[in-house]
């Protein structure tokens, strides 16, 4: 994905938030789930095809600073791997 | 964990068969009566709020609910996954045909007791071994995972070789599971006829593990003889070997369920598992879900059983085995003792041994 990609979480995926603000992603169509740390949470919950990729590290930088994940590269990456995983796609142009 | 990430839902009290061992028949604990569709339907909306991903519809025998697609459209709609647990008989095309077509169900499991009609109906019923195999055909034909369970008891322990072959290679099933009848339900009223005596048991673990030796990995349990065979054995050789306490022995730890997932009865009574049906937490679509399993004093105290000592019972006095043991399952020592807080005195592998068993 680009920077300038809004990306937008697949409305499927069940964001599963436990105790200690970690939480799973569960996919129930194919049965994959991914446990994430408080910053994957802060993303998920950004990926709502309004917020551009830079917005999104920009957001969650102001709101976590040194946190472990909250580097750019990191929330870059991470969100490319939902995208592998059918967790999060991009919205298709509206003609 | 902030909710339950499964439930065991009993969503019928009806079956079309009367097995002689059945667990779920003849508790005195529970009220025979079906819900409504709605009733249901509204309870899987609460589930679909709490992120719940799995619900494992039990019974009696979930087939028989002519409203069967719309219940499980409910939890598709919810966003969870399901698996059903059957005796096969009234699995049609349609319904698997649906089933398929939702992307949602894990398996089906089907009951299959014997290698041929005349074991598997001594304990289920004439006629309900063609319905299994029917069953497992249909699924089979639309592509449904299916996941047999043989339960083990007197009329089928010297099957098994019969059975495995019959399962594994004739049929081509990738595996199957195992367990035992236990002194529940309808088999309380039975045992004589149907629970595995001591040598019975001892044969049964002898001969399951023999089998899992000769078909690795498709041949599993989470109780009865090949469980207790895999389980003694490790314990006896720590005892033997002077080994330090395992991780989880010498407390009641088995089992870890309460903390992970919970059940609700058919009449929609939410308790904490379906081996535990007289302890009732609430109601569905009365009391909520999320506040039973993060405040039930019940359900904290099961969670906490796992700290309680075997040493403490009269019950272990003396027990070479205890660092090595964990209680095992509360439900049966519940119906065997009349008390949860208490080891299973089905698997205590003393008893088994002062009773005449040996370990191969």
């Amino acid at each position: 994905m680009n920077l300038s990609d809004k990306p937008i979480a697949n409305p499927v995926v069940v964001l599963r938030e436990e105790f200690d603000d970690w939480a799973v992603l569960f996919n129930p169509d194919t049965a994959a789930a991914a446990g994430t740390n408080p910053v994957g949470v802060a993303v998920w919950k950004l990926l709502d095809g309004r917020h551009c990729i830079s917005e999104i590290v920009s957001k969650i930088q102001n709101g976590f600073e040194d946190a472990p994940g909250a580097s750019g590269e990191e929330i870059v990456a991470f969100i490319d791997k939902l995208a592998e995983n059918g967790f999060v796609g991009l919205e298709l142009e509206r003609k | 964990m902030r909710t339950p990430r499964s439930l065991d839902v009993e969503i019928t009290s009806r079956c079309n068969l009367r097995c002689r061992y059945c667990y779920y028949f003849n508790n005195p604990a529970l009220v025979y009566r079906d819900l409504p569709t709605d009733e249901w339907l509204a309870f899987f909306d609460e589930l679909g709020s709490l992120g719940v991903m799995s619900v494992t519809l039990a019974g009696g025998e979930p087939f028989i609910r002519e409203d069967l697609p719309d219940l499980i459209d409910g939890i598709v709609r919810n966003r969870m996954r399901f698996s059903l647990l059957s005796n096969g008989g009234l699995i049609g095309d349609d319904i698997a045909a649906f089933l398929s077509r939702t992307g949602r169900c894990d398996y089906v499991q089907v009951s299959v007791d014997g290698s041929q009609a005349e074991v598997h109906d001594s304990c289920r019923g004439q006629g309900s071994f063609d319905g299994a195999l029917r069953g497992i055909g249909t699924l089979r034909r639309h592509r449904i995972s299916v996941a047999v369970r043989v339960t083990i008891h007197r009329n089928n322990v010297r099957d098994l070789e019969n059975i495995a072959h019959f399962l594994l290679d004739e049929l081509g099933l990738p595996d199957f599971g195992t367990n035992s009848a236990g002194y529940m339900g309808t088999c309380r009223g039975n045992a004589d006829d149907v629970l595995l005596t001591i040598a019975e048991r001892q044969e049964g673990m002898a001969t399951l593990l023999r089998l899992a030796a000769k078909y690795p990995g498709r041949i599993s349990s989470n109780a009865g003889p090949l469980t207790d065979g895999r389980m003694w054995g490790r314990m006896e050789e720590a005892r033997a070997q002077g080994r330090p306490a395992l991780p989880n022995g010498g407390r009641l730890t088995a089992c870890g369920c309460p903390s992970h997932k919970i059940s609700v009865r058919a009449d929609g009574v939410i308790v904490p598992c379906n081996m535990l049906g007289h302890l009732a937490l609430g109601r569905i679509n009365r009391d909520s879900l999320g506040d039973i399993w993060r405040n039930s004093p019940i359900l904290a105290r099961l969670r906490s059983r796992s700290a309680i000592p075997l040493a403490g019972f009269d019950f272990c006095a003396g027990c070479s085995y205890i660092p090595y043991c964990t209680g095992n399952c509360p439900g049966l020592a519940y119906t065997l003792t009349g008390l949860v807080d208490h080891p299973s005195p089905d698997a205590c592998l003393r008893r088994f041994l002062e009773g005449g068993g040996a370990l191969a």
